[in-house]
């Protein structure tokens, strides 16, 4: 054994300085008190239980999954389209697209959302369900085609080849070997863009108008102190929620590159 | 044009913007017969594989298949199939449904399907594998479902390129022999795509050799071997000793030569050189060629030098030689036939040669 040195010293340090509070939601949810401060008093499941009987918190559950789910599917679909021409082919204008694709990863939230306000309104679609699932569609787009190209990158072409020289069409080709062999990677994308979707605030909180998504919905509700502690236990919920999504879709991922070896 | 030919390639080429990777290929394919296309890495085999494929098109000049130009005609509607480098097993279906893909474009019955599907496993001896996974096959396995999805098809051509590269050596000959038998009682013309020499002088009726997207002589493994068209083919194929000579008289198609070392022979004109001057080049085959430590005896040409260097190889036993006037030592290469190595380096040896082991190879450019 040697001494830990200082980087191991650094990593450790810099690990529990991000992980702590997050681990601190899900140790107060379980306080049985209203006042989010040491000493715990108690240990109780009142407030997930309490959850279950809010009427609107159900509804904003309601929006975040839908809007989850149509934002996944559109941002995948579209990802798996353009990845596969990223990886295929070689055409002009290609780097340029790809760094547009990739440049939601970067541009500050608030101006994203505040453009994309003033533009759906001037389009006259007003705030509501439909424009959160176009934003966050866009946001999400970077991740699927990110992991649509892994998935192709280790595709090989002659595979595709080989189906048409078997006679099959350019769709028949895509229906029987393309997607077949790109669905583990596809799951991965479906549940990462909707993780993405499920846990974003800014945008939706811009764009949604009367109906609100779940982390709209708990913004809502912290300011009320006597709901401080199911809104704690709302966001345990949550996080627990978006660590199994994303084990799920990394073991995905994984399986995509292995199948194809 | 006779209807044996089953492919015409007229004129071909194939340009990737300003490079070109095929230059103005024709080329008759027989029905049946076992055709290679060798050449070095680069040289544009597969481009042209491809062109009858159906996965480019060239830019110039005609594709023929059965009589019939193919252009416009897209890969998945040529009488054609391919054997790729890397099989392209379907990851996601067992060793049947591998098989039968291209079957169930066609609208066949499933009774049907299955049965040709088992006659094809059969044929490639992989029968009763039909539910194997495709991740769980090995390296000949795969050679052998990928050979089994094309010919189940009952192609016209079967095009194959580089099927063995991907297998150990001892497989590989297996393979090459297995491959040849299926050829021959299929009947069906194979066209294969191969960098290695050996593969294709033993699995073909005919070779034609690439250099550079060039196409530059298409003959029988012996002739090619035994008459190449140029340097460049006879030092591709096997080992080639080269001598400079000089031409002293012309009778027909015979030429008095003289040349360094093994002095004045008569030997015949090699119909497939294009050009002859007064000075060509000639090749010596290493098998060719007797060493002993006396003078041998009816040998046409003679030489003595002193043994530089002795490589064993098993079957046989290469010696290099060092001949006076010479600047590259001459290769002479002995069947093991006593377990012996006759010759170490600093011995003096004779060399002896036939003059009709001695091959014209035309216009010598290095001297002339
Ligand atoms: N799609 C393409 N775009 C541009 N250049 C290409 C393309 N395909 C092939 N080439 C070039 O054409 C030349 C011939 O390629 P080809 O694949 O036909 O060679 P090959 O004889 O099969 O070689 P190898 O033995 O390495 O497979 C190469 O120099 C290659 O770089
Ligand atoms: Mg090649």
């Amino acid at each position: 054994m040697t001494r830990p040195s200082g980087l191991v010293m650094y990593a450790i340090f810099y690990l529990a300085f991000l992980y702590l509070p997050v681990l601190l939601l899900p140790l107060f949810s379980f306080n049985d008190g209203t006042i989010v401060a040491f000493p715990i008093k108690g240990w109780t499941l009142e407030w997930y239980r309490q959850l279950g009987g809010q009427d609107t918190l159900l509804q904003a559950l309601v929006n975040s999954l839908f809007v989850g789910f149509v934002s996944a599917v559109m941002a995948t679909s579209m990802g798996l389209f353009a990845a596969r021409a990223y990886v295929r082919y070689r055409f002009r204008g290609q780097e340029a697209s790809e760094a547009l694709v990739m440049l939601p990863l970067v541009i500050p939230g608030i101006i994203v959302a505040s453009s994309m306000l003033v533009l759906f309104i001037s389009m006259g679609l007003k705030p509501s369900l439909t424009a959160v699932m176009l934003g966050h569609t866009f946001l999400a787009l970077p991740f699927s085609v990110s992991i649509m190209k892994s998935a192709f990158d280790d595709f090989d072409v002659s595979l595709e080849e080989a189906a048409y020289d078997l006679g099959s069409g350019v769709v028949e080709t895509f229906r029987r070997v393309t997607l077949p062999i790109v669905a583990p990677g596809i799951v991965s994308s479906l549940l990462v863009t909707f993780t993405v979707s499920f846990d974003e605030f800014v945008l939706a909180f811009f764009l949604s108008g009367n109906q609100p998504t779940l982390p709209v919905y708990i913004w809502s509700q912290i300011r009320f102190p006597a709901k401080l502690p199911n809104t704690l236990a709302l966001g345990s919920l949550l996080l627990l929620a978006s660590v199994l999504l994303l084990v799920v879709a990394e073991y995905f991922r994984r399986r995509s590159t292995k199948s194809t070896l | 044009m006779t209807e044996t030919n089953i492919i015409q390639l007229q004129g071909i080429e194939k340009r990737f913007g300003k490079f070109v990777a095929v230059s103005d290929l024709s080329l008759d394919l027989r029905e049946g017969e076992f055709f290679s296309l060798l050449g070095p890495s680069g040289c544009g085999k597969t481009t042209a594989l491809r062109m009858i494929a159906g996965f480019q098109e060239p830019t110039e000049g005609k594709v023929l298949i059965d009589g019939q130009d193919m252009e416009g005609m897209p890969a998945n509607k040529r009488p054609t199939n391919m054997v790729f480098q890397s099989y392209a097993i379907f990851p996601h279906l067992n060793v049947g449904n591998n098989v039968a893909y291209g079957l169930r474009n066609r609208g066949i019955s499933k009774s049907e399907i299955d049965t040709r599907v088992k006659e094809a496993l059969e044929m490639v001896e992989l029968g009763g594998l039909e539910a194997r996974g495709a991740n769980e096959l090995s390296g000949g396995q795969r050679q052998r479902v990928a050979l089994a999805r094309a010919l189940v098809m009952r192609p016209k051509v079967l095009l194959l390129d580089e099927p063995l590269s991907a297998l150990d050596k001892k497989l590989r000959e297996q393979m090459q022999f297995e491959m040849r038998h299926l050829q021959q009682s299929l009947g069906i013309t194979f066209v294969m795509v191969t960098h290695d020499q050996y593969e294709a002088m033993t699995m073909s009726d005919r070779i034609g050799v690439m250099f550079d997207g060039r196409l530059v002589q298409v003959d029988t493994p012996q002739t090619l071997y035994a008459k190449p068209g140029s340097r460049e083919v006879a030092s591709f194929i096997g080992e080639m000793n080269f001598l400079p000579a000089e031409v002293t008289a012309e009778t027909g198609d015979t030429f008095s030569i003289s040349t360094p070392g093994f002095g004045a022979m008569k030997i015949e004109a090699n119909p497939n050189v294009a050009r002859h001057g007064r000075h060509i080049s000639v090749g010596i085959r290493p098998e060719q060629l007797e060493i002993a430590r006396h003078k041998p005896d009816g040998y046409d040409g003679t030489v003595q030098g002193v043994v530089r260097d002795v490589a064993f190889y098993g079957e046989n036993v290469h010696y290099h030689v060092g001949v006076e006037g010479l600047d590259k030592p001459i290769a002479a290469s002995v069947p093991n036939y006593f377990h012996t190595v006759d010759h170490a380096p600093g011995d003096k040896v004779w060399l002896g040669v036939q003059a009709a082991s001695v091959i014209d190879l035309g216009e010598d450019k290095q001297t002339s």
